[in-house]
């Protein structure tokens, strides 16, 4: 099992260095082979989840690690659905060594057999991570095509016509895919929100309360998105306005992930 | 035997007009092809005629195609012969093989890496097939010719870098919008350069054009090039409103367009992108423009360095696709040599199947065997033929791809042809050219 994990690790960190091995070579059989590779380490991660999930015999989320584990898992899904949709690899440079920092958090982080407190053991558990890692993992595929706008942004605005300049995707086109990212995010986002409250409703062990430190946090990074987009809507927020609100979304996502559990009490392990 | 020949003449060697009295038109192919044929001593020719070259390439048993080319050219054009071989060239072999793959990989065109040639190679050579023209021989040349151009295309940028400055326009405006169409494009001013630009800009899916000028009869002028909209230049610049792209060439002294107004400008479009190219001397936009959002502004000296950076990058690809055509030539060359004497061995094998076939066939009659030892013999008769004849055929192959044969391009290497002789003799073979029709059919 370990092992399985491991390897899972390494290919992704294969994957990880052919995407920006491509970057800065612009061979297009190294940026196919990153690709596949890519592939690969998501099938086993896939097969290792399944496993994982059938020896547990509960959905595996009561650790830290296994919430990195789904989140670098989720990361790539979308990264592979986005490639799948628009022939667009590049971003594979940016979203694919996040997931491995994800799994490789994960690798460090403990883990143990225990699962979900028996209470909250029910279908609302997976929906309800599913959706909100898979929310998360679109804003990092829009923070992904955030960062590629600014840089192909400054190559034209400085008229450094480099390799660089030719690998990214047009300033337009980075800015609809990381618009439609933020898009597909908000309503995933909803969607794992909505299952929350009605799950831990359910619930008789779980008090719910709307001042938990997660929730306000998590209610707060929806709604930077849902404000971006309205702004969008209404007056035209294009290009470097999106990139940099795709960014501090995905700070935001960051810090009540991660750091709300560091500082602030909460109702989620995780 | 089989020898590849070339003669032409191109940008390189001669100027238009001269170009121009060897050039064939699509009415004179079939022409020229059948006066080609009847000459009887080539086999196979394929012609390519572009403004920038005009080239005949022949297969031919004889040893002296390029006279005879050379002789065509000039009686069907009617041109003094010692007038015509001022500007013309001639290759065969290997050199012929190495000239028409830099053809094809625009290494031999005017400007480097230009896209149009691959694909004349390949209707040069349709037009050929389709009047019957081509053989076995051209076939495999051309065939090989387009690929090796396919291929450094995908594996140099040699024409990834716009070279020209309109192009360097278009090929940004796809950096920004992706795709161009339903995109906007203004022009103020006009230009040769200004209108180029929006000419490559319609080609390339613009499809809104709109021409402002300061009178309106210049306008409507320019504006019928483009099926666009005419309009009398105002101050306001309210018609930036809709534009995508902005081309400026006017003559004006001042700043035509400010930032300040840039600014409104870029808040009534909700900031949608704009792209300023500004070809005037002097300049016609505030380079402060530069710095307003969604906004990208680029001066004819932007444009130029950029251009110039990439005819250097072409420069540098141009060298590794060199050495592509270097080694596919060589290769190439050597496979054709094989293939010359492949008939002869094709022959050979065939006349050992029959024999040991026929001979199989009354030895199983007679021995009653089960169907297991049947096998076995079969087997056994097979893999002498194979292990007898292996010696001869690599050795024959050796010798048809003898390495020296790089050295001496222009003298043919023959030394394979007693070889062939002397097999056909001892064997009985039928003779190679008959074989070579019978696999044609």
């Amino acid at each position: 099992m370990d092992f399985l994990f491991l390897l899972t690790l390494l290919i992704y960190l294969a994957a990880s260095i052919f995407h920006v091995f491509f970057l800065t070579t612009g061979d297009r059989k190294i940026d196919r082979f990153a690709y596949w590779v890519t592939i690969g380490g998501f099938a086993l991660h896939s097969f290792y989840l399944v496993l994982r999930w059938l020896r547990q015999g509960e959905f595996p989320m009561a650790y830290w690690y296994d919430s990195a584990s789904f989140f670098a898992w989720a990361i790539i899904l979308i990264y592979l659905c986005i490639a799948h949709l628009t022939r667009l690899r590049t971003v594979g440079s940016f979203v694919v060594p996040a997931a491995f920092l994800a799994n490789l958090i994960a690798y460090t982080l403990p883990k143990g057999n225990a699962a979900v407190s028996p209470a909250l053991q029910n279908y609302w558990l997976i929906t309800h991570s599913t959706f909100i890692f898979l929310a998360y993992a679109a804003f990092v595929a829009a923070f992904g095509f955030g960062l590629m706008y600014l840089i192909e942004e400054k190559r034209i605005r400085e008229k450094r016509h480099t390799l660089l300049y030719n690998l990214l995707p047009a300033l337009g086109r980075s800015d609809r895919i990381g618009h439609k990212c933020i898009v597909v995010g908000v309503i995933l986002m909803t969607i794992g929100i909505i299952i929350g409250i009605f799950w831990t409703r359910n619930v008789q062990e779980v008090k719910w309360r709307w001042v938990d430190a997660k929730v306000i946090f998590t209610i707060a990074t929806w709604l930077i998105y849902v404000l971006q987009l309205s702004i969008r809507q209404v007056f035209g927020w294009y290009g470097r306005r999106t990139a940099y609100s795709a960014i501090i979304g995905f700070a935001a996502v960051l810090f009540t992930y991660v750091g709300v559990n560091l500082f602030l009490p909460s109702i989620h392990a995780f | 035997m089989n020898h590849i020949f070339v003669v032409g003449t191109s940008h390189h060697t001669a100027p238009l007009d001269c170009r121009e009295r060897v050039s064939f038109s699509e009415d004179q192919f079939t022409d020229a092809f059948r006066l080609l044929k009847d000459s009887r001593q080539i086999g196979e020719a394929v012609i390519l005629s572009t403004c920038n070259r005009v080239e005949i390439y022949a297969a031919a048993n004889s040893k002296d195609g390029c006279t005879l080319l050379f002789n065509f050219l000039s009686d069907y054009h009617q041109i003094d012969p010692r007038q015509l071989a001022q500007f013309t060239y001639n290759y065969q072999n290997l050199d012929a093989v190495r000239h028409l793959f830099n053809v094809a990989t625009s290494l031999d065109s005017m400007v480097v890496g230009e896209p149009q040639i691959l694909g004349q190679v390949k209707t040069a050579f349709d037009q050929s097939q389709s009047v019957g023209a081509s053989g076995d021989i051209l076939k495999r040349l051309f065939t090989k010719a387009i690929r090796v151009g396919k291929r450094v295309r995908t594996e140099t940028n040699i024409g990834a870098g716009a070279v020209s400055i309109s192009f360097v326009a278009v090929q940004l405006a796809k950096k920004i919008f992706q795709s161009l169409e339903d995109k906007t494009v203004v022009i103020i001013g006009a230009g040769e350069m200004s209108e180029l630009t929006a000419q490559h800009l319609v080609e390339n899916g613009v499809s809104n054009v709109i021409v402002a000028n300061r009178t309106y009869e210049r306008a409507v002028e320019i504006a019928e090039k483009f099926g666009g909209t005419p309009l009398t230049y105002d101050a306001d610049l309210s018609f930036l409103i809709d534009a995508d792209i902005v081309i400026t060439s006017t003559n004006a002294s001042h700043h035509l367009i400010q930032r300040q107004a840039l600014v409104e400008i870029m808040r009534k479009r909700k900031h949608r992108y704009m792209f300023l190219i500004d070809i005037a001397v002097p300049r016609d936009v505030d380079p402060e423009v530069a710095g307003v959002e969604n906004a990208f502004l680029y001066n004819i000296d932007d444009l130029e360095a950029v251009v110039a950076s990439n005819l250097k990058e072409r420069g540098q690809e141009a060298e590794t696709a060199a050495q592509i055509v270097e080694t596919e030539s060589v290769k190439f060359h050597l496979e054709l040599q094989a293939f010359d004497v492949n008939p002869t061995i094709k022959a050979l094998h065939r006349q050992f199947q029959q024999i040991t076939s026929r001979e199989l066939d009354i030895c199983l009659d007679k021995a009653e065997l089960s169907p297991e030892q049947q096998k076995i013999v079969e087997s056994m008769i097979q893999s002498i033929t194979k292990k007898l004849l292996h010696q001869p055929t690599t050795h024959l192959r050796q010798i048809a791809m003898a390495s020296d044969s790089l050295e001496l391009v222009n003298d043919i290497n023959d030394d394979y042809v007693p070889y062939v002789r002397a097999l056909q003799e001892l064997f009985a073979l039928e003779s190679a050219d008959d074989v070579y029709m019978e696999n044609k059919d």
